[in-house]
């Protein structure tokens, strides 16, 4: 059987699908092998449909479906299944989770009891109430905590110039000498009570200082007995 | 098939979840062989609104004696398509005209979206692009039979041309695919 290149270019789809009887199939095939023309196209029709074969479906847009509906028959009918399915997915049960978690934070921070649950503490009253009492007990112990902070921090940066500056700690902090009777400041002229009184006060606080911080012990001894 | 034929009868009973049904089975379908022929998604879905829009029209019209419901969307998709290609043929005219001229124009900026291009791999997108480039009667038939995967008699139903014409066409078809994929640098390796 003869064979030519018109009718390979004729059967050629027929070749690639397999629709050629034997004798048909092996009269292609001697042609081919050894017509320079008809090799390259063969080749390139098969590589070809190999391509076509390789196009993946497009995966439409998921609006498409309901644009559909909406221009045909105008309203897309509620599917509850459908809907329930769809809360399945992962970042709503994510969502869900921190807003619940949220929530209860701040019933908790409002003082509510999770052990003996009532209504009523529910209610946007009562929670405001609540939470308008946290706030101001919050806000004193700030305030106490803060003042408390500065009365130390005063104390230690008194003592850290009286450190520094030797001239004005024997200015400020009173002197005591075995010599000195009680109610005397110097040898001179005894001390008014109101003057002796100050500088025990100071002793003893200088005292109950050195008890509060030992570390702070050996330069108040030192104050206190030079 | 025999699914097919039982919605079209509930939604011509007015039932409107059979029609969400016809929708849902056939969109995706419809969608790739606009986009196939158009090469365009956003005229792709246009056009896949348009054909289920006749068809909504039309339904009544359908007799399962003729081929299944698909064959007979698809043939009301072939007409869609044909209407817009020759539609949208001045404007490719025009389109054309302007690419000739000498204007230095990035092409970069009229390129595809990039989804498209991701959609895309290199043969499959230089297939598509080549489709694009065949006439449309060669183009549908190509489509229908390598990338639909119909039979040849649902084929020849679709174009309502004799069994030869349709084998000619698709064998037409696949021949000049590749001299423009040659001519586009593809090569059998």
């Amino acid at each position: 059987m003869t064979w030519t290149c018109e009718q390979t270019e004729a059967r050629l789809s027929d070749y690639l699908d397999g629709l050629l009887n034997s004798e048909e199939w092996s009269a292609f095939n001697l042609h081919v092998n050894t017509c320079a023309v008809c090799t390259p196209l063969v080749a390139s029709v098969a590589h070809t449909l190999g391509g076509l074969y390789s196009l993946e479906q497009v995966e439409p847009p998921p609006h498409l479906e309901t644009g559909i509906l909406r221009a045909t028959v105008g309203y897309r009918k509620f599917d509850f299944w459908a809907w329930l399915r769809s809360l399945q997915s992962p970042r709503f049960i994510y969502g869900a989770v921190s807003v619940a978690a949220t929530f209860a934070l701040l019933l908790t921070a409002t003082g509510f009891n999770w052990r003996k649950p009532k209504l009523a503490d529910l209610a946007p009253a009562t929670i405001y109430h609540k939470a308008d009492g946290k706030v101001h007990v919050f806000y004193g112990r700030s305030v106490k905590f803060v003042s408390d902070l500065r009365v130390v921090i005063e104390i230690q940066s008194r003592l850290n110039e009286g450190d520094q500056n030797p001239a004005m700690r024997e200015e400020t902090i009173p002197q005591s000498s075995p010599k000195k009777e009680p109610g005397r400041t110097d040898n001179t002229n005894p001390s008014t009570p109101k003057q002796q009184n100050r500088a025990n006060d100071i002793s003893r606080r200088l005292e109950v200082l050195a008890c509060e911080f030992p570390i702070l012990r050996g330069s108040l001894v030192d104050r206190r007995f030079p | 098939m025999e699914q097919d034929a039982q919605l079209v009868q509930q939604c011509l009973q007015g039932d409107g979840s059979a029609w969400e049904e016809l929708v849902r089975r056939h969109t995706r379908r419809i969608f790739n062989i606009c986009y196939r022929f158009t090469g365009n998604r956003t005229e792709a879905e246009d056009l896949t609104q348009d054909v289920f829009l006749r068809v909504y029209r039309t339904v009544a019209s359908y007799r399962s004696a003729h081929g299944g419901f698909a064959t007979w969307m698809t043939s009301v998709t072939r007409n869609l398509l044909i209407d817009h290609y020759r539609r949208t043929k001045r404007d490719r005219v025009t389109d054309s005209l302007d690419d000739a001229m000498p204007v230095v124009e990035n092409k970069e900026s009229v390129a595809r979206r990039p989804d498209e291009q991701a959609l895309l791999g290199e043969l499959s997108g230089q297939v598509q692009t080549a489709l694009t480039r065949l006439s449309p009667e060669l183009r549908e038939a190509v489509i229908l039979r390598d990338l639909q995967q119909l039979e040849y008699l649902e084929i020849q139903r679709v174009l309502e041309v004799p069994e030869g014409t349709v084998k000619s066409r698709i064998n037409r078809g696949r021949i000049e695919l590749a001299r423009i994929l040659q001519q586009m640098g593809v090569r059998p390796a």
